[in-house]
């Protein structure tokens, strides 16, 4: 935009300069021809000369060549002017004035412009007066066929056009490659911020040239100041909800003790204050996947804890808790992530199976293209569920069964987590003839 | 029955011993990780309530000092931290059962109850011996089918004793699984409160072994110690 306004004033004023340069050339010759005519008109009336007029110009011999010349005698006392000699190519014809010969009040004794000519041309005329003493005094006209000029301005415009078109692309072009490659490496910074917002990457990565560098560092400076914020927010919101547990049993056993209105109020409002203290944990802990990217979880040592662990929950039931299948897995993701997703599912079998649970690991055949998979299967001889009930149960925030003992954000949370590195979670039938919790999570 | 609670916050620590007092308990408090450990470790409790954060000393380093200790009694870990590395840490500390806060004391009785009857090596929730049926989870006592009105002293020495059947336990021995650390031992209180159940139960189930103690039931291996 600024381009093209610098390039047309430049064009406009080079076109002025070009046309008074030539118009000067021009008026250059026609006063060479006017001072010969001078210098013949004095030689006529010295009487040294007899003949005026041959300026050596073939075109003033032609008839309407559009050069001409005009000399003409004044009378001062009858205010007259007579045309005392004139070119042959004026033939009778009379050129215009510029200035008026007999006007007392002119300034000036010589002039010059454009004028319309006898022949219909548009000539350039310079005009003179000369007083030679003796009354003889003549008013001396030079004209020229203006189309001189103008061709030479138009052809000077057109390669000045041509030129300029060429200088105009070329900057078009120029400023094209420049943003197309010059930008490239802010087009590499888009798409580093772009992967970190994905949750792809952590930080922006890679070498970029010293214009870009510097805006890459503030970047991850930032990333780590904000990553450090909403660690701390998290930190805080899990050390509040963990904080307020006390007080809520001290509530809750307060209010159990008690069989008025208040206590009942109380029950019901801590059981409240309860469920949100849960969600407000999962969600901290949920806020906490962002920052957890590329970490990975050995699968072994974690199913060996849940094998010790769970017969000691539950103890007195007498359930065989046991892990079959691939040994050596690393699961492509958080501890924690990894310990919620098994461990409910491992407790929910728990808590409806009639003897066993039964964990099986196994590596899913990779399809090109996508990560490779694990699929931990948890199964149980339990009641199980009716096909129609097993999509139900994997919805967001459903407890199936309200009486059975948990938030009811087990099942959501396997979901939620499973969702997030792009896994699958599902209910299926068990040949045991219970539920059959299968996870498809992310393998390294 | 006697029970230790370590629980740092005050106003939760009185529920838990009022709690566990009604339900027929001795109860001896604590409010910080040394002191719970100091007691758990002199004191012969039949299980313990602890909680995680404690000042002075965390309840897993005072759990795994109990065991390395040789302590075996009943740890029941009560907390605020429920993900499952708390648990896994609670359990492989040696603890015998975990319960996240907030909570329901009907839960933390019911549980109670599971791990002293565990430790004592029974199934079910009802002792029998002879004609008398003892109901933990109730805290009544039924003899031929009719219950029996016993005061929570005479409750928790009957208790002790069918835990323990086939066991002659001692009078030191059942003076210190009875009364709570501010107690007034004095071990002649015993042959009264003996002599009072005895009367009530109208049934002699309790015998006297000379010189040693008290006997219900007939002399076995003891089950609760035989089986760790």
């Amino acid at each position: 935009m600024l381009c093209t306004l610098i390039l047309l004033t430049a064009g406009v004023v080079l076109s002025e300069l070009n046309r008074r340069a030539v118009t000067q050339a021009f008026d250059e010759r026609l006063r060479l021809y006017m001072k010969v005519l001078v210098a013949d008109v004095a030689a006529l009336t010295d009487g040294t000369a007899t003949e005026i007029g041959n300026l050596g110009e073939p075109q003033f011999q032609i008839p309407l060549s559009g050069w001409y010349w005009q000399i003409m005698k004044l009378d001062q006392e009858k205010d007259t002017a007579a045309v005392f000699r004139t070119s042959r190519s004026l033939f009778s014809a009379v050129l215009p004035h510029l200035i008026n010969p007999n006007d007392p009040q002119r300034t000036t004794d010589a002039g010059d412009g454009f004028l319309q000519g006898p022949d219909h041309r548009r000539l350039r005329i310079l005009e003179q007066m000369i007083d030679l003493g003796d009354n003889n005094r003549f008013y001396i006209t030079v004209a020229g066929n203006s189309v001189e000029i103008t061709n030479q301005t138009r052809q000077f415009n057109t390669a000045l056009l041509i030129a300029f078109g060429f200088v105009g692309a070329a900057l078009v072009a120029s400023t094209i490659v420049q943003v197309r490659f010059g930008l490239r490496p802010l087009a590499r910074l888009r798409q580093a911020v772009i992967n970190i917002r994905r949750g792809e990457a952590e930080t922006v990565g890679g070498a970029f040239p010293v214009e870009v560098a510097p805006l890459a560092l503030e970047l991850n400076q930032l990333l780590d100041a904000n990553r450090e914020i909403v660690n701390r927010a998290r930190m805080q919101v899990g050390n509040l909800a963990h904080a307020l547990k006390t007080p809520l049993s001290v509530l809750v056993n307060e209010a159990e003790t008690d069989d008025s209105a208040l206590a009942a109020k109380l029950r019901e409002q801590t059981g409240i204050m309860r469920e949100q203290v849960q969600y407000y944990l999962d969600r901290a802990r949920a806020a906490a996947r962002a920052a957890s990217i590329g970490s990975v979880t050995e699968v072994d040592p974690v199913i060996s804890a849940f094998l010790r662990t769970f017969p000691k929950i539950y103890r007195d039931r007498n359930i065989t808790f046991s892990a079959s299948g691939v040994t050596g897995l690393r699961f492509r993701g958080e501890r924690q992530d990894f310990e919620d997703m098994a461990g409910n599912l491992i407790d929910n079998a728990g808590k409806w199976t009639k003897s066993r649970v039964e964990i099986s690991v196994a590596v899913l055949p990779s399809v090109p293209g996508a990560p490779t998979m694990m699929k931990i299967a948890i199964d149980d001889d339990g009641p199980g569920l009716k096909p129609e009930d097993r999509k139900e149960a994997t919805r967001r925030g459903r407890r199936l069964d309200e009486t059975t003992t948990g938030s009811g954000l087990g099942l959501s949370i396997v979901v939620d987590l499973a969702g997030l590195y792009h896994g699958r979670f599902y209910l299926d039938e068990s040949p045991y003839g219970g539920l059959r919790a299968v996870l498809e999570l992310p393998t390294v | 029955m006697r029970l230790l609670v370590v629980e740092d916050d005050k106003d939760l620590n009185r529920q838990l011993v009022t709690a566990l007092q009604n339900a027929g308990y001795a109860v001896d408090a604590a409010f910080d990780g040394e002191e719970g450990h100091f007691l758990g470790d002199t004191e012969p409790y039949d299980a313990i309530v602890l909680d995680l954060g404690l000042p002075r000393l965390d309840g897993v380093s005072v759990l795994e000092k109990w065991r390395r200790a040789g302590r075996r009694t009943p740890v029941l870990i009560l907390t605020a931290r429920d993900r499952w590395s708390d648990k896994v840490q609670g359990f492989d500390a040696g603890a015998d059962d975990y319960v996240t806060k907030p909570f329901h004391m009907e839960e933390i009785l019911a549980r109670l109850r599971a791990l002293v009857r565990r430790a004592a090596g029974h199934a079910t929730s009802e002792f029998q011996v002879g004609p008398v049926l003892l109901d933990t989870r109730s805290s009544k006592v039924v003899v031929d089918g009719n219950p029996v009105k016993l005061t929570s002293h005479e409750y928790r020495l009957l208790a002790y004793l069918m835990h323990h059947q086939g066991r002659v336990v001692s009078r030191s021995e059942l003076v210190e699984h009875l009364y709570d650390q501010d107690f007034d031992r004095d071990s002649n209180t015993i042959e009264v409160f003996i002599g009072r159940l005895r009367k009530k139960l109208g049934v002699d189930i309790i015998e006297t072994v000379r010189g040693l103690g008290y006997l219900v039931g007939e002399i076995r291996p003891e089950p609760g110690k035989a089986k760790r």
